[in-house]
């Protein structure tokens, strides 16, 4: 989809609703509301060169040059939603953040449809750009996780690479008790290329959640570019390659306030042998678990799970040019004190690979740079505290073990281990 | 000064016809903590009910996203209005079988009251805010009660023979309830109760953070 195009939708929702904020209209017939959330950064960093900078290093942020202490405005983002009947609800996000394409842009645009329902069935539906429902701890405005500075692996991931364009479905149940089945699916475009980031680079754990026009670095020190000359140098999430749709289909099981379970099942059906300006398709599919508990004592248990496969390039010998397997989990545990809230997370992931790219014994340097095999876990902790609502202090350590076949191209160890110590100051409204 | 304390006596003596006995108690959990928002009815096993004289519509209101009460208690045939004294707008509804009904609520604008002409629990939802949540308790008879904050309740009642039912929204029984038969005598009587709760209380309130509130996307 053509960024113009979306911008004309965009524009079509947000227009009026900054009309009617600024007051010049007061007849129009919908409610608006707006929040946002202005995130600056004090940092630390033990860390390689990061992924965003061409590196492979786990972090969004490294020191490298200007030494290992950091300011940084993470990101300012603000969430505009407009009711547009009992019906229908408009929302965007626009946001800017440290290294986006474009200084100031859309993360998520869709129209909600919530009909009311007096039966115990209900009809819910969503359409436009939006992350498939993977995330159990990013509930908080313009996706901000209420637990961690740092998403896990997975989310990372979802924040990344996994946005669609398209429409989804939700068919649910509800009992007296408050009990709820849903079956969700969505058809969705724009998410061919989904996979890229995880086979060349592996998972990677930060908060950048990518927006419609974004691009993201490929390491240019490894041989990706030697092996796909048609390679763009930064991979563009949001894009359409061969013109055929994906789905995911789901389920979850609610007891509001106690317990939430859901799993999804992804495939972006793209076409392994197109291409389109520098971006190839990358067959992507895989199984998303997830629950989360609200235990005694306003303590929240959160465990997530992915496995999945990306394959890339023409089949050779049964055979791919790159065919990655992937998989990662987190458990975390936060409890709240009042205003104050300490959380812990420990994430484990990996990638394998079986491709026409493998050399099982002595790597060679011209096949290291495929050599996409990553196995790691890391450690975060946080602890946070809101005042007056709208301020929210973070202070978070984070610590990454990985261990990447690639970073041999690098001159680099494969096993490294990062940590990132970061305060943060959060305005919310 | 005569007149006025036989009037007050006669006032009594009717008080006392009508209603010679008070029933009263108190509830707490398994862990001896005191619940809250619990409906006690009490139905006579013989004889009539007296009919429900014409009312003023009682009022369930919201404000801060939040049903106020949480649970409300009327009787058969009565009506009940919705204000809505958020700025924004709300739409109740619910799909309980006892009344399937919805309206939509503008900011400060007096609803149209509804009526609810057969008892049971009706559950009560905001389709724009999810987690609310408010209970409406219609019941026949005219004596109940519901226990306020320190679990105390009391109902006032004739002497008679009555099924006593107990109902509150996390009570481990079949439909939430509990009924035993008991005989009232006159004077008063203390029925102190413990009850075992399900852990999953819908508190009704926005979540805790406005990090938390002012995000929707998944619909």
């Amino acid at each position: 989809m053509s960024s113009l195009r979306f911008i004309v939708i965009i524009a079509g929702i947000v227009v009026p609703c900054s009309v009617k904020a600024a007051g010049l209209v007061t007849t129009i017939p919908y409610d608006f509301e707006a929040h946002g959330l202005a995130d600056f950064r004090y940092l630390h960093a033990d860390s390689r060169q990061s992924w965003i900078d061409q590196g492979l290093g786990k972090f969004r942020y490294a020191g490298a040059n200007n030494g290992n202490d950091l300011f940084r405005v993470d990101k300012a983002a603000l969430v505009m939603q407009a009711r547009l009947n009992w019906n229908w609800t408009g929302m965007v996000t626009a946001k800017y953040s440290n290294r986006q394409k474009n200084p100031v842009d859309i993360s998520e645009a869709v129209l909600l449809f919530r009909p009311v329902s007096t039966s115990a069935w209900r009809l819910n539906a969503r359409l436009g750009a939006f992350m498939p429902p993977i995330s159990l701890e990013n509930s908080g405005t313009a996706w901000s996780s209420p637990y961690t500075l740092t998403n896990s692996a997975i989310n990372s991931w979802v924040g990344e690479e996994l946005k669609t364009f398209g429409g989804e479905a939700q068919l649910s149940y509800q009992f007296a008790s408050g009990d709820k089945v849903n079956l969700f699916g969505a058809g969705f475009g724009n998410n061919d290329t989904a996979g890229t980031l995880l086979a060349w680079r592996g998972w990677s754990m930060h908060d950048y959640v990518a927006t419609v026009n974004d691009r993201l670095p490929l390491t240019t020190r490894a041989n990706i570019f030697q092996l796909f000359p048609r390679q763009a140098l930064q991979t563009q999430p949001f894009i359409e390659v061969d013109s055929r749709p994906g789905y995911y289909a789901g389920i979850s099981l609610e007891r509001p306030e106690l317990v939430k379970f859901r799993a999804l099942y992804y495939d972006n059906r793209a076409r392994t042998n197109a291409i389109d300006h520098g971006q190839y398709g990358w067959h992507t599919r895989f199984w998303s678990l997830g629950a989360k508990m609200d235990l005694p004592w306003q303590t929240t248990l959160i465990g997530q799970g992915m496995f999945g496969r990306t394959q890339m390039g023409r089949q050779t010998r049964g055979l791919f040019p790159v065919d990655s397997g992937f998989w990662a989990e987190s458990i975390l545990l936060s409890k709240a004190i009042g205003s104050h809230r300490l959380s812990v997370r420990h994430d484990r992931f990996g990638t394998t690979e079986h491709d026409l790219s493998v050399r099982p014994v002595n790597i060679e340097p011209e096949y290291a740079g495929a050599a996409n095999i990553e196995q790691g876990h890391a450690w975060t902790l946080n602890y946070n505290v809101t005042l007056v609502e709208h301020h929210q202090l973070n202070f978070e350590v984070s610590t990454i073990y990985s261990d990447r076949k690639a970073r041999l191209l690098l001159d680099e160890a494969t096993g490294q281990r990062e940590t990132l110590w970061q305060l943060s100051y959060r305005l919310i409204f | 000064m005569n007149r006025i304390i036989s009037g007050f006596l006669l006032l009594l003596l009717v008080t006392n016809s009508a209603y010679s006995a008070t029933l009263s108690g108190e509830l707490k959990d398994s862990a001896g903590a005191a619940v809250s928002d619990a409906v006690i009815t009490a139905t006579p096993t013989q004889g009539g009910l007296p009919s429900l004289s014409p009312q003023q519509p009682k009022s369930l209101d919201q404000i801060n996203r939040e049903f106020v009460s949480h649970v409300l208690v009327i009787r058969t045939g009565e009506s009940v209005i919705f204000p809505n004294n958020d700025k924004t707008k709300h739409h109740v509804y619910s799909f309980s079988p006892a009344h399937r009904f919805e309206i939509k609520l503008y900011s400060g604008v007096p609803s149209e009251p509804i009526t609810f002409n057969t008892p049971g629990v009706v559950v009560l939802g905001c389709n724009i805010h999810d987690w609310m949540v408010g209970y409406i308790v219609v019941t026949d008879t005219p004596y109940f009660a519901k226990t306020d904050a320190s679990g105390h309740w009391s109902i006032e009642l004739p002497v008679n023979e009555y099924k006593l039912t107990l109902w509150h929204e996390n009570l481990d029984e079949p439909d939430a309830s509990v009924s035993k038969i008991i005989k009232v005598i006159e004077g008063n009587s203390v029925i102190n109760d413990t009850v075992s709760l399900k852990p999953n209380r819908r508190s009704g309130k926005p979540p805790s953070t406005l990090q938390e509130q002012g995000y929707q996307s998944e619909p």
